[in-house]
């Protein structure tokens, strides 16, 4: 597999507070007491537009090339870094380092699509010390 | 007793049977023509065919094809030769005494009339010849008489050799208690090595026991003498009791314990032969005609840690290439084969154990010569419980102006059991594939969970499907 991994940082104000429905992990308490960045935002998309994911889902037609996991932080105590690692079927495709700054930061990964690549992924957005912060879940489709 | 006998030789009951059969079959031939010449020659021609097998056990070609021809022309050659005694034991007998009894020869014979009478014309100088058949009928030897079918007494004993009667100068033939036929004429010795004052009668008497198992008792007319022919031997008689005795052995009523004794050993001692040389022979038979068979066994695994479990293995069976004699390899019934393999050197995760002769337990005298597979990768671990996330896995395609935003199962966890090695690297259950092609709209849908590896199985195994809720939108249309 033909794997291509962006990543872009940028400072924006960060969006509300996204519920997205595949969240399995609710943002620890315990993590803004360590001074852990925060997770507001953490959605899969089919673009990012203007700092803002575009047409957020759990299919992807393998039609659009690449997918793309947006991630928003609020607040982001101190620099740090967080992963993104994306998953097929439980089989670890790729892990992408993503640097935050404070005072809050948003970032993205994306991964660009082959035939292959249909199936079920996810993405496990962890931080620094390894603490999953959310997983994300969707398929890889015609 | 008949377990370890089975096991050391390795016969079924097939082989007990047929061994038992063919004993019974030998012991009945011997039974029925021992005291003849038959005998003699088939037990030569046992030994010429033991000959045979030692000349091809070592390769002489041409001592074991001239063994071969001579035991064929010794068959053909015993049913001509000795087709009088056959024909006698095949026609004289009837079925019990045939398939059965034991013939004790003239048991009802009066040997004290005979004593009597014989003594009683040896004092009076009349000269006589009496023959008292065994087995081997006469009809081909003698020259018939005449009939007489009298009932044996000392008074008609004398007076048929009186030398008045025309019938005087035949032999007398008596069968049990009865005089069956006078005037028979016997064939003559043309032995040169006889003493001058053997007359006619001694000759004619040496001449039937030279070709049959006849005893023949001769009086001497001119001096008053007894002689006993038997087996072509002469015995002087000068005592009552030794003729009596004799004629006893002969008639085979030696009533004494020691003869019963001797008889019973006798026959015992024939039984045990025959059934060595058929047992032998039924070995040798069946060692010679070895022949192949396969067989597919399932494999049995044997745990020492009662933790640990079989969570897969590449082969349930294997199939056994078996070598054997055709009746054991016939006989063979497939639960009469186990394989087991022991689990107790493995570790958690696959083992690779190789299926060795070793594990193959064979009835007795069968063989394996080859196993397939030879190797078997076993997967054991110690069983553990999980609980993971449940994930659709959509497939297909969805219209292109909609977006499916949202999937939520329910449950969203399921507990799983199976291998620790496999189950600390699994985060995920998948759902069997959901087909996206006709989806409009949102709404709901049932899937059955897809259990991957098959080594893990589900806690509740009602549990095995779940429900998948989906929301469906129109897509935003992305700027240029």
């Amino acid at each position: 597999m033909l794997l291509f991994l962006s990543a872009a940082l940028f400072s924006t104000p960060p969006p509300a507070r996204a519920q997205n429905p595949l969240s399995e992990n609710p943002l620890s308490k315990e993590q803004t007491v360590l001074l852990q960045p925060v997770l507001v935002q953490a959605v899969m998309c089919e673009a990012i537009e203007r700092f803002k994911p575009v047409n957020q889902a759990v299919v992807f037609s393998i039609s659009l090339g690449r997918v793309f996991c947006f991630t928003a932080f609020d607040p982001v105590p101190r620099e740090t870094i967080v992963y993104h690692r994306w998953y097929r079927q439980d089989r670890l495709i790729s892990n992408a380092k993503l640097v935050l700054n404070p005072p809050k930061w948003s970032s993205f990964s994306s991964m660009q699509l082959r035939d292959a690549d249909k199936g079920p992924w996810r993405v496990e957005v962890v931080d620094g010390q390894e603490n999953l912060m959310k997983t994300l879940r969707f398929s890889i489709v015609d | 007793m008949g377990q370890s006998f089975y096991h050391f030789f390795g016969i079924g009951w097939q082989g007990f049977f047929d061994i038992a059969l063919n004993s019974y079959i030998l012991f009945r031939l011997y039974v029925l023509f021992r005291g003849t010449n038959v005998l003699r020659v088939l037990f030569a021609m046992g030994v010429l065919w033991v000959l045979r097998q030692v000349a091809v056990s070592m390769g002489l070609v041409v001592t074991s094809w001239a063994m071969q021809g001579v035991i064929a022309g010794a068959a053909l050659v015993i049913i001509i030769v000795f087709r009088n005694e056959i024909s006698s034991v095949l026609q004289t007998r009837d079925l019990k005494s045939f398939f059965w009894g034991i013939p004790r020869y003239q048991r009802k014979t009066p040997v004290g009339i005979i004593v009597e009478s014989v003594y009683e014309l040896a004092r009076k100088k009349i000269g006589a010849l009496i023959v008292l058949p065994l087995n081997r009928e006469l009809e081909s030897v003698v020259q018939k008489g005449i009939v007489w079918q009298g009932k044996l007494s000392k008074e008609m004993l004398v007076s048929i050799f009186w030398e008045d009667n025309p019938v005087h100068d035949g032999a007398a033939v008596i069968q049990g208690d009865r005089i069956t036929d006078v005037g028979v004429i016997l064939p003559l010795s043309k032995r040169t090595d006889l003493p001058s004052y053997f007359g006619t009668r001694h000759r004619a008497a040496i001449g039937l026991t030279e070709q049959t198992d006849a005893l023949v008792i001769v009086v001497s007319e001119e001096r008053g003498k007894i002689t006993l022919v038997k087996d072509n031997r002469v015995y002087d008689i000068n005592d009552s009791t030794v003729l009596e005795k004799l004629l006893f052995k002969h008639a085979g009523d030696d009533t004494s314990a020691k003869g019963v004794k001797k008889h019973t050993r006798e026959l015992a001692a024939a039984a045990a032969i025959c059934l060595i040389c058929v047992t032998g022979l039924w070995l040798s038979f069946s060692r010679g005609m070895e022949t192949l068979a396969t067989h597919d066994i399932p494999v049995e695994f044997i745990k020492s840690d009662q933790n640990m479990e079989i969570f897969s293995s590449t082969a349930s069976n294997v199939k056994l290439l078996l070598s054997g004699s055709r009746p054991l390899i016939r006989s063979l019934q497939p639960d009469r084969i186990t394989v087991k393999l022991n689990l107790t050197n493995t570790v958690p995760g696959i083992n690779k154990l190789a299926v060795s002769r070793n594990d193959v337990a064979l009835p007795p005298g069968i063989v394996v010569k080859d196993i397939e597979p030879s190797l078997i990768e076993v997967l054991v671990d110690v069983p553990v419980k999980r609980e993971l996330s449940v994930q659709p896995s959509w497939t297909g395609r969805l219209s292109p102006d909609l977006i499916m935003t949202r999937a939520i199962t329910s449950p969203a966890k399921i507990s799983v059991i199976g291998p620790h090695q496999v189950l600390k690297n699994m985060e995920t259950l998948f759902t069997e594939p959901l087909f996206l092609d006709g989806i409009t709209a949102s709404g709901s849908m049932t899937a059955q969970i897809a259990l991957h590896p098959t080594t893990i199985r589900l806690e509740d195994q009602k549990k095995g499907r779940v429900q998948v809720e989906y929301t469906i939108q129109k897509r935003e249309t992305m700027s240029p």
